[in-house]
């Protein structure tokens, strides 16, 4: 919103010398957030009223003319190429040092004497344009040079004091007020400010007339419409207002139109009050406040057609709908060019229902922003007296025909018995009865003491659910004195147990191994999916949820998998990386089941909290992809410390490839899935160059331990030997096979400590069908060392067992 | 003789001091003690000189040999030490190998920054889930009826459980504090926690707006805190966030879910307070609203008002982290964007 300081002043006594920095940090500490201010005579340093003495013709260029202009202490030549230049008329010049936009385009130029074809010119004349003022002087054509002939002030005035610029603008951010629906004008915030630096506010007599009655205004619907002020009115016209009241509103930010308009707008830039004007001859019988039928039909003043419905609120006369209620007039029955009589509507309409219908048509209005905040309906004098000052003011002949205050029931001010032990305690600083008072009636609160008890009489303008509560009362009291002059108040403690959250920690810590150890990358991704990847990672997407208004068409499923989105990542990042890793620590949501711990009429959808991940690389390479991808799973639990994880083979993956794939247990539970993604759901993912390796893991069903649990071993006294041994097997026998049989060569020999895999090669030296892997025993005794006949012969019962269970050879060297 | 001795022990010493190698040293000394070496040629020489000149240069050739022999083993010695396999072209300037690859979220990085300092204060940490009822999100909040936040145009309400009310229609959650009246409800004051977590929005997105994005809830609920005790919470976590005292000021905000409420501003380390474009001029920064929970929001927690009531503050993670880094878009945290994520571990 944006603000006048001279309007300000009108209603409120503020010092001349303002300093607008304390006015500024003053409001935002206590109120609302001023986001600026301005000064707007400096936008016309050096620009001054000149009058036009004599127009010549410039020597060198027809288009341009050389004017005589009269700047008060001297007469200037100016070389200008404007269109209506004539002797005697007043005109905006930039003197040198001025800066102005050159035919209204680009960044402000600083302008200098120079010479144009030639002649010298001290400074410009303008078009409104050139100095930002063509919401004021609108340009008639191209070359149109601003007239200010109508002012009345000598040649040499600054053009800020001709204009009636020497103002201050103040911008308040409106997210800071929507809570406050008595600021949305001057007279609320000069209120506040009476308030704050405790001065007199100027007071209007409500509006008098003796036709009153002598016109009907029926409300249909009185919980939409609280009150309807209509005022007839004969001997009007349109035609331009004073300056005074254009340059206010332009300054709020709007634009002057004509004066029935224009006395509308400044009524409600003044108030916050939203009025209307109707053309009086248009309206057939009498104004009616109802709801909409189905399918009514109405033309809005922009030209928008809207096909109404039963929510939406109108203003009706006898054949339909006139203006949709608090948003905006309709064009058949609002000023005409033609207008002389009128009907002034000062009304207030309930908050929800003209947001519901001012965001259903996206029609949202000066108006209806003011109308949602929740005006209260005593603000209606206040706009119907200074509405009528002006009508009288600028229509001297004016006479009202009818007036009708439909106001079936009166607002009730809220009344609160607010505690001052509380409040003190509350406020952590003591304070007087009187201080209490004091600070509240500054704000239009009427306050009473009976022993502690203080009984509070909330003001008309803060009684539409803005105070309701003694908390609100504790909040006025705490920003009267300011929130600054509280000093910060230590909390105590108390010292209960050591905070000891297992769960939280080790998801934290899985993030940290995955992130810092395994080198993965989190990211992070929409709950929602894109039905094409939800399409290719989930087979049945029955128990997925939907959103009802998606961000776009195609994202409506909510995860029900961290997967799609993961493998929508990997799509991406493919075209930047050949070899990455990432991961997702998320929430996934399954309609399957509904439980609410909460409330026992709750039922929330099964929500679990996952990790998963996508591992990508070579599409020639996938053993060694899948073998790291592994390692990261397979070594979780030891280095974060829960219950470990075995892997089996019961369940595909509908993505999974048909052989690369592993279920994820802890205990008996199926905690999740590894997998290589398969080709054709790779396809449907369009990720085309990489091999993915997925895995996706329940962190709900991960049982942490309570503390570490690495175990120490006592170093060997004596060598413990590698023995390394490349050992051929049919290629169909798995590691598992294997490492079963040595398992229990391990079991059997004291000797024999381990036996691991090494490595495994397929190859040109290796016969099809068979492949060969290479083993590492670790042989050793604890009390001597071995001579190397005794540790060949445990290897060798080592190797006897795979040949003869396994139908394995020793690789010929 | 006497001179030519000299001469070569001096050309023999510069020699062997000049090796850089065992093996260049090895070849210095063949050329001066092997058979054919210099040396070995003058000790040659000896049987032609006048007998009584032998003895002496004898004795001079002798000595000449065993220094120069000592001065090898010396440098021999030395160049053991010395040598290495490393040619001295090696390239020290070269730049260092990244030690890994991955990394945290910036935005988990900076939650588990604040879970570090607010567990030091003796907070715990809460996690709830991503679907709440509108019972949560909005009527136990004090959220009046009508409120705009309930229409599906600002929150993301579920196909299906968006036509009935309070616990039966659901949404994405909007914001953490409905969580929070969970944890109030099943946990025993005093209460002292944080609620770190994603919130999803229904708003059309750019630079500076995402739909779905991390808030960082902190609430102390006990007897007679007064609202300024607040204050000493907000500065200890933006403190540990930026590593350095950070001037704090509340000023009147509202918030349905409190009152009074709070708009909190820290004051802006770009400029330390001057005014600069990062502050739009002010010298500060709004960073979270906050402020003493309403009393309908500690009644629904089965908490009464007039005993109990506390401190709140919400922070806008992805803002923060904004502001740490100099991130300039909101929408990078989600775009999965590796080029992105990487700058940041």
């Amino acid at each position: 919103m944006k603000l006048s300081l001279n309007w300000i002043k009108d209603y409120v006594d503020l010092p001349e010398s303002m300093d607008m920095s304390k006015f500024s940090y003053d409001l935002t500490m206590s109120t609302v957030e001023v986001e600026g201010t301005e000064n707007l005579a400096d936008r016309f340093k050096n620009m001054l009223l000149g009058e036009i003495k004599e127009v010549l013709p410039h020597p060198n260029a027809d288009k341009l003319r050389v004017c005589r202009v009269d700047l008060g202490d001297d007469i200037y030549e100016i070389v200008c190429g404007g269109s209506n230049l004539e002797p005697g008329m007043k005109v905006a010049v930039a003197a040198p040092g001025s800066f102005c936009r050159w035919h209204g385009e680009g960044e402000p130029v600083e302008i200098k004497k120079s010479k144009l074809r030639g002649v010298e010119s001290y400074g410009m004349i303008c078009a409104s344009t050139e100095i930002g003022l063509e919401g004021l002087f609108p340009l008639k054509d191209d070359h149109e040079i601003v007239d200010l002939s109508a002012f009345d002030f000598p040649a040499g005035t600054p053009l800020a004091t001709a204009l009636d610029m020497d103002d201050i603008l103040i911008e308040i951010d409106n997210k800071s007020m929507t809570n406050r629906p008595d600021l949305w004008g001057h007279y609320g915030i000069a209120r506040e400010l009476a308030a704050l630096y405790n001065l007199p506010l100027k007071e209007y007599a409500p509006f008098e007339t003796e036709v009153a009655g002598n016109l009907e205004v029926e409300i249909e619907d009185s919980s939409r419409c609280s009150r309807y002020i209509g005022v007839s009115m004969d001997n009007v016209s349109v035609k331009s207002s004073p300056y005074k009241i254009q340059n206010r509103i332009w300054k709020a930010g709007m634009r002057p139109i004509n004066a029935l308009v224009d006395i509308t707008n400044y009524v409600m830039l003044a108030t916050g009050q939203p009025t209307h004007a109707f053309d009086q001859d248009t309206i057939v019988d009498h104004i009616t406040v109802r709801r909409a039928k189905e399918n009514e039909t109405l033309e809005l003043l922009n030209g928008k057609k809207l096909n109404l419905i039963n929510d939406d609120l109108v203003i009706a006369d006898g054949r339909g709908p006139i203006a949709l209620a608090g948003v905006m007039g309709g064009c058949e029955d609002s000023i005409l060019p033609t207008t002389n009589k009128v009907i002034l509507e000062v009304a207030n309409f309930e908050a929800t229902g003209i947001r519901r219908t001012a965001l259903r048509y996206e029609n949202r209005t000066e108006a209806s922003t003011r109308y949602e905040k929740a005006l209260d309906p005593e603000r209606c004098d206040l706009a119907l007296s200074i509405a009528m000052d002006l009508f009288k003011e600028l229509y001297p002949e004016l006479k009202v025909t009818g007036y009708n205050d439909n106001y079936p029931e009166k607002l009730k001010k809220a009344e609160l018995d607010v505690s001052v032990d509380w409040l003190i305690r509350r406020l952590g600083r003591s304070l007087t009865n009187d201080e209490i008072a004091s600070q509240l009636g500054r704000l239009g609160f009427e306050v009473s003491f009976d022993g502690d008890k203080m009984h509070v009489i909330v003001p008309s303008w803060r009684s539409t659910g803005d105070v309701s509560i003694k908390a609100d009362i504790m909040e006025e009291v705490a920003r009267m004195i300011g929130y600054e002059n509280f000093e910060p108040a230590p909390i105590t403690t108390s010292f209960d147990a050591a905070i000891n959250q297992l769960d939280i920690d080790l998801v934290r810590n899985v993030k940290e191994y995955l992130a810092l150890r395994c080198g993965m990358q989190e990211i992070f991704t929409y709950p929602w999916m894109k039905d094409q990847y939800a399409n290719a990672l989930i087979g049945d997407l029955s128990n997925t949820m939907a959103l009802s208004t998606p961000p776009a068409p195609d994202e409506k499923f909510i995860r029900s998998s961290l997967l799609p989105n993961i493998c929508e990542a990997v799509a991406k990042n493919e075209r930047y990386f050949d070899e990455f890793s990432i991961f997702e620590e998320a929430q996934v949501i399954s309609s399957e089941s509904f439980i609410s711990k909460y409330d026992e009429t709750e039922f929330l959808p099964k929500q679990t909290r996952t990790i998963a991940g996508a591992f990508v690389g070579n599409l020639k390479d996938v053993n060694s992809l899948f073998r790291t991808a592994k390692g990261v799973i397979e070594y979780m639990p030891r280095f974060t410390h829960m219950e470990g994880f075995t892997f089996v083979k019961e369940e595909k993956p509908v993505w999974a490839d048909e052989t690369v794939w592993l279920n994820i247990m802890r205990g008996d539970k199926k905690i999740g899935n590894l997998a290589l993604l398969s080709k054709k759901t790779s396809m449907a993912c369009d990720i085309k160059k990489v091999a993915v390796i997925l895995f996706e893991l329940d962190t709900t069903l991960f049982v942490p331990f309570t503390s570490r649990t690495n175990k120490f071993e006592h170093m060997p006294e004596f060598p413990i030997v590698d023995y390394d041994m490349s050992i051929i097997f049919d290629s169909n026998v798995s590691w598992k096979e294997i490492k079963e049989v040595l398992d229990k060569q391990v079991a059997k020999s004291p000797l024999l400590h381990s036996a691991e895999f090494i490595d495994e090669y397929h190859g040109k030296q290796i016969p099809d069908g068979k492949k060969s892997v290479m083993i590492r025993l670790r042989i050793g005794a604890l009390d001597k060392t071995l001579t190397s006949q005794e540790i060949e012969k445990v290897a060798n019962n080592a190797l006897q067992a795979l040949c003869k269970l396994l139908n394995a050879s020793l690789r010929a060297q | 003789m006497k001179e030519r001795l000299q001469e070569l022990q001096k050309t023999a010493e510069e020699q062997i001091l000049a090796c850089k190698i065992e093996a260049e040293l090895q070849n210095v000394k063949n050329s001066i003690l092997g058979k054919t070496g210099t040396l070995t040629a003058l000790l040659k020489e000896l049987p032609q000189l006048a007998i009584e000149k032998r003895a002496e240069a004898g004795k001079l050739v002798n000595q000449a040999k065993n220094s120069l022999s000592e001065l090898i083993e010396k440098r021999r010695e030395e160049l053991k030490i010395k040598e290495s396999e490393i040619s001295s072209d090696f390239d020290v300037t070269i730049p260092g190998k990244l030690p890994f690859k991955g990394g945290l979220h910036p935005i988990t990085q900076m939650c588990y920054d604040l879970n570090d300092a607010v567990r030091s204060m003796g907070f715990e940490v809460f996690q709830e889930d991503d679907v709440t009822s509108e019972l949560y999100g909005f009527d136990k909040l004090n959220f009046p009826p009508n409120h705009p936040a309930r229409e599906s145009m600002d929150t993301y309400w579920l196909e299906g459980h968006d036509k009935g009310t309070a616990a039966k229609k659901l949404c994405l959650r909007p914001h953490l504090t409905g969580g929070s009246v969970r944890y109030l409800q099943t946990h025993k004051p005093p209460y002292r926690f944080v609620y770190p977590g994603p919130v999803y929005r229904n708003e059309t997105t750019d630079a500076r707006h995402e739909r779905a994005f991390f808030q960082y809830e902190a609430l102390i609920v006990d007897k007679d805190l007064t609202f300024s005790a607040g204050k000493v919470m907000i500065k200890s976590i933006l403190s540990k966030v930026f590593g350095c005292d950070v001037p704090v000021r509340m000023r009147a905000g509202f918030f349905p879910f409190v009152e009074p409420g709070f708009e909190i501003d820290m004051g802006c380390l770009v400029c330390g307070g001057k005014g600069c474009s990062v502050c739009k001029h002010v010298g500060w920064i709004e960073v979270m609203p906050g402020g003493t929970p309403h009393p309908n929001v500690l009644k629904s927690a089965g908490l009464d008002p007039d005993e109990y009531t506390g401190f709140y503050v919400n922070i806008g993670l992805d803002r923060l982290v904004m502001m740490r880094y100099g991130v300039d878009d909101v929408r990078l945290f989600h775009s999965s964007d590796l080029r992105f994520l990487k700058q940041f571990n």
